[in-house]
């Protein structure tokens, strides 16, 4: 696919998401002093244009616009932002938003690499629950994203708190245990919408074509991914997996997932 | 009229001439009243607080004048027969009324930026308005004293950061846990610094406190002090699972907590982070506990050097406030344009 009109309401948001980078390198060079109305705004700006952007292209494609890589990345992006939208909203968590930007920038740049945005065949099953599907899978990745920012902030303030010690003071970050929190909440509610954006695949790949589910590499990822997040759900909920280790979880498991995601999906021919 | 105050504070005088220049708060309606009653002052506030003993007035006489005779007032209203010299300073007009300004933004407080003079300041003032020993010149420079002492808060740093080992404790406490409401502190150590410190956390919210030291009497007193409960110095690690901040102030020569005896309680605590506060010389905690996960270690260096950090942040702001003051206090009593020329205008007519 060339360069389509609703790619530059994409870049737009892309732009957005860079600038609320880049003021994030002031924020954090200033220990994170001031309140974070700033980047919340340039996100919420991003956000704006980046629906735009998903609007013209599901209208142009007459369903939800996720049918290629491009598309994926997006749709994830777009997710992860919504999910700050509604933490950040709570001020002592809008610094989130301060260690989601880069993500959200470093993401939207690969999403835009030539090659990513290739139109693919029509899809072969019904649209309605395709688009459900995948709603409510990229919705939970977005959400393991939010889990994984608040992870990291909660290792920086740890290691403030632990070895730099004024400047964990001086910085406006919640408290480690508010963190804590943020980060159990957000997993449970990636892992809620992963296990239903999962559980909806057999009933898809049935109302199709015939299709081998079990073999498929992006389904047995996928499941290893769900195993994965449950498993550190579990070990939190049995106090064996708290503050630190449960933040190095957490934050690991995404990297896994954003190393992977791309790479399975070009594997797996159940989503092509 | 000219504006002028009077008087002394912890920087100009020691403490046993400063507490003879004292009023208790039911004396000042009556100073003040026989200061106008003299024809001294028209109007007149008294502020006397620990730290400071001030006299503002205004009134028709030179300032110069005015001054000479509040000290006189003052040394004979409280019987000081001492030669007193450069103890009682005093300032008049914009001087006098940046004075006011400085003391109300706490710029001219013992510890920098506090905010509890400005209470002080609005009470003192308050007393004199009651007893209408206030008029238009007074209520005016009060009124801007206050009005300047917010802006100075909001648009400057002064205020900013705990300047206070305590403060700094509560402060950490605050970057560590959601709230602290539902959290619980140990003393161990009964010392003046562990229960400021305990005092702060409960005044922010903490829940309870339990108190540990080597003389269980002692422990009871502060116990009961701090309406919390008082145990037995060896029976500390018996209560370790429930509590989230340990203040550890003891005259101990060795370590009283350290690695060998966190390790095997912390489990009980299922993940919950410990923040110790370590104020004692000779350390109580030994430093290597930092280390352990879910364990937050501060001693008093830490806290003094958080402390001096914000001091040195709130000095930085003084010119700041300072400018901010000498625009303020040199619009005060310049008259609008307007009225200026209209007096310019009467002046001119009635010339001619």
């Amino acid at each position: 696919m060339s360069w389509p009109p609703d790619k530059n309401w994409f870049l737009i948001a892309v732009i957005l998401y860079g600038i609320a980078s880049l003021y994030t390198f002031f924020l954090w060079r200033k220990g994170f002093r001031r309140d974070d109305w700033v980047c919340y705004g340039l996100l919420a700006s991003g956000f704006v244009f980046h629906f735009v952007a998903m609007v013209k292209r599901g209208l142009s494609l007459d369903r939800c616009p996720i049918d290629n890589l491009y598309e994926a990345t997006s749709f994830f992006m777009w997710a992860t932002v919504a999910i700050y939208l509604v933490v950040g909203w709570w001020p002592r968590v809008r610094f989130v938003g301060a260690f989601a930007s880069p993500l959200l920038f470093a993401v939207g740049i690969f999403a835009m690499f030539p090659g990513l945005d290739q139109k693919g065949i029509e899809p072969r099953y019904i649209n309605g629950p395709v688009s459900a599907h995948a709603a409510m899978i990229l919705l939970g990745y977005g959400a393991y994203g939010i889990a994984a920012v608040a992870a990291v902030m909660y290792l920086s303030q740890e290691h403030n708190l632990k070895y730099r010690k004024m400047m964990a003071i001086q910085s406006l970050l919640p408290p480690i245990q508010r963190l804590e929190k943020l980060n159990t909440r957000m997993l449970i509610a990636a892992q809620l919408l992963l296990t239903f954006g999962l559980a909806m695949a057999p009933f898809i790949v049935k109302s199709g074509p015939p299709a081998k589910l079990f073999t498929d590499a992006k389904f047995l990822w996928s499941v290893l991914v769900w195993s994965m997040y449950l498993s550190l759900i579990v070990l939190h909920w049995r106090k064996k997996l708290n503050g630190h280790r449960l933040a190095w979880g957490s934050a690991g498991a995404f990297v896994f997932v954003m190393l992977t995601f791309w790479g399975t999906n070009l594997l797996s021919k159940l989503h092509q | 009229m000219s504006v002028v105050v009077v008087g002394l504070n912890h920087r100009s005088a020691p403490i046993a001439l400063r507490e003879k220049f004292a009023f208790a708060e039911r004396e000042i309606p009556d100073a003040l009243g026989r200061m106008r009653e003299s024809g001294l002052v028209e109007e007149a506030v008294i502020l006397s607080t620990c730290n400071r003993l001030e006299i503002y007035a205004a009134g028709s006489l030179h300032p110069n004048e005015m001054v000479v005779e509040i000290q006189k007032f003052l040394l004979s209203s409280r019987n000081v027969t001492e030669a007193v010299g450069t103890e009682i300073y005093s300032h008049s007009d914009s001087h006098g009324v940046e004075h006011l300004f400085k003391v109300a933004s706490g710029l001219d407080s013992m510890l920098l930026g506090e905010t509890e003079i400005l209470g002080q300041l609005k009470k003192a003032y308050d007393l004199a308005l009651q007893h209408k020993f206030t008029g238009k010149t007074l209520n005016k420079a009060f009124q801007r004293a206050f009005n300047v002492a917010k802006q100075i808060r909001t648009e400057t740093n002064i205020q900013r950061g705990s300047v206070s080992v305590a403060a700094a404790s509560v402060e950490l406490a605050e970057k560590i846990f959601d709230k602290l409401t539902d959290k619980k502190v140990m003393v161990i150590g009964a010392g003046d610094t562990s229960e400021k410190t305990a005092r702060a956390l409960l005044s922010r919210g903490a829940h309870s406190v339990i108190v540990s030291n080597r003389s269980f009497e002692r422990a009871q007193i502060l116990a009961e002090a701090l309406d919390g409960k008082a145990i037995r110095f060896d029976d500390w690690s018996e209560e370790f699972a429930k509590v989230d901040i340990i203040i550890s102030s003891t005259a101990a020569t060795r370590f009283v907590i350290d690695r060998k005896k966190l390790e095997p309680l912390m489990p009980s605590r299922k993940g919950r982070p410990l923040l110790l506060i370590d104020i004692a010389v000779p350390r109580d905690i030994e430093p290597e506990v930092n280390f352990m996960e879910n364990v937050f270690l501060f001693n008093i260096d830490d806290l003094q050097a958080i402390a001096d950090d914000y001091m040195d942040q709130r000095k930085s702001e003084i010119a700041q406030c300072e400018k901010i003051i000498r625009e303020k206090a040199a619009g005060l009593f310049r008259e609008p344009e307007h009225v200026r020329m209209n007096q310019q205008n009467q002046q001119a007519a009635g010339a001619s």
